[in-house]
């Protein structure tokens, strides 16, 4: 067991190599009493990767606060990967799990991106997070709006973009499920259907338990892109390490 | 008239579990009393766990997707249902050793 240990971290590290925006949260996800680290990345056929290592805690049973890192490389060949914004998460939750027919959260989170001199603006994103249990599956929902703090007209504006995930929770171990992440662009500008970004894919997700160190989770799948304004293909996958306090 | 009866008894059972009355679990040195017990399927019910213990536990089930810290002497009521026939494990995150099964028919 106490090899374990530097084992998950270089996982984790590894991992820390890639997250931007497929955010995928679940209203019930406040890791209350624990402390959580997670390493989310996505590598698309372009060439783009994102990565980022978040840290979080449930401060109560209902509210979740985490700061993220996020390092970016731009599709191309040649770019670099560099820091692209700092941010800090808080995760309500609005309702009991499975008290009624639907469980729902309210998700904020603030993007300082103002770093190494790069001109790219801070970022408020706001979204109401939704998740339905149906017998063994669970199928969540995020509608997300966020604003770019920019002067430049082109850059500022509200835009929308949403996630969707059905799983089937065949196992502890291995849970199959389906997701997308679309983003529709400007709310006053739409870009239309195929203008905007929509990625859909199978993915795999588990829990591993490692005794009193805590529990592993993971996620990874293939996401196919469903627009021309889409990457052909994205990898993603998911650690987390969630280790009781 | 005896079938209404009998029907109307297995209604009634039924509604109990859906409606005030929760079932109840209880952890104590490491062991869940019950181990196993059965719920109706396709129903709405309440589980009641009990932390008899002089730790915390962390109650969890990946298949029902429900987690739940619990402090030493605390219940806390978990909303479960409806529920598809089946077995459904449930065992305590920080001592996984210590598990069930509930099984709804």
């Amino acid at each position: 067991m106490i090899r374990a240990g530097p084992l998950i971290a270089a996982l984790l590290l590894a991992g820390a190599a890639q997250a931007d925006e497929l955010r995928l949260v679940s209203p019930n996800e406040i890791d209350y009493r624990e402390l959580e680290i997670e390493s989310e990345n996505s590598a698309a056929t372009d060439g783009g990767r994102d990565y980022s290592l978040d840290l979080g805690t449930g401060v109560t049973r209902w509210w979740h606060l985490g700061a993220e890192f996020e390092w970016e490389r731009e599709a191309g060949p040649g770019n670099p990967t560099r820091l692209d914004g700092v941010q800090l998460e808080s995760l309500i939750r609005l309702t009991e799990p499975g008290e009624g027919w639907l469980d729902a959260g309210f998700y904020t989170e603030y993007t300082r991106s103002d770093l190494h001199g790069r001109e790219t603006p801070d970022d408020l994103l706001v979204g109401g997070v939704f998740l339905k249990d149906i017998g063994r599956t669970t199928h969540t929902l995020d509608l997300f709006l966020d604003r770019p703090f920019s002067p430049d007209e082109d850059v500022s504006g509200v835009r929308f973009s949403y996630t969707w995930q059905s799983r089937w929770n065949l196992w502890r171990q291995f849970a199959p499920a389906i997701e997308a992440f679309g983003q529709a662009g400007r709310i006053d500008r739409p870009d239309g259907f195929q203008g905007g970004q929509l990625i859909v894919g199978p993915v795999a997700t588990g829990t591993l338990l490692l005794g009193p160190i805590g529990k592993l989770r993971y996620e990874a799948g293939y996401l196919f892109g469903a627009t021309e304004a889409s990457p052909s293909g994205t990898v993603r996958w998911k650690l987390e390490m969630e280790i009781p306090l | 008239m005896r079938f209404a009866f009998l029907l109307l008894f297995c209604l009634s059972a039924v509604a109990a579990l859906a409606g005030d009355e929760p079932l109840r679990l209880v952890l104590h040195e490491h062991k869940f009393t019950p181990e196993q017990f059965d719920v109706p399927a396709h129903v709405k019910f309440r589980l009641l766990v009990k932390n008899d213990s002089d730790a915390d536990i962390e109650w969890e089930s990946d298949e029902l997707d429900r987690e739940e810290v619990i402090s030493p002497g605390e219940e806390r009521t978990i909303y479960l249902g409806p529920l598809d026939p089946g077995s459904y494990p449930f065992y305590d995150d920080r001592h996984s050793a210590s598990k069930g099964v509930l099984i709804a028919k």
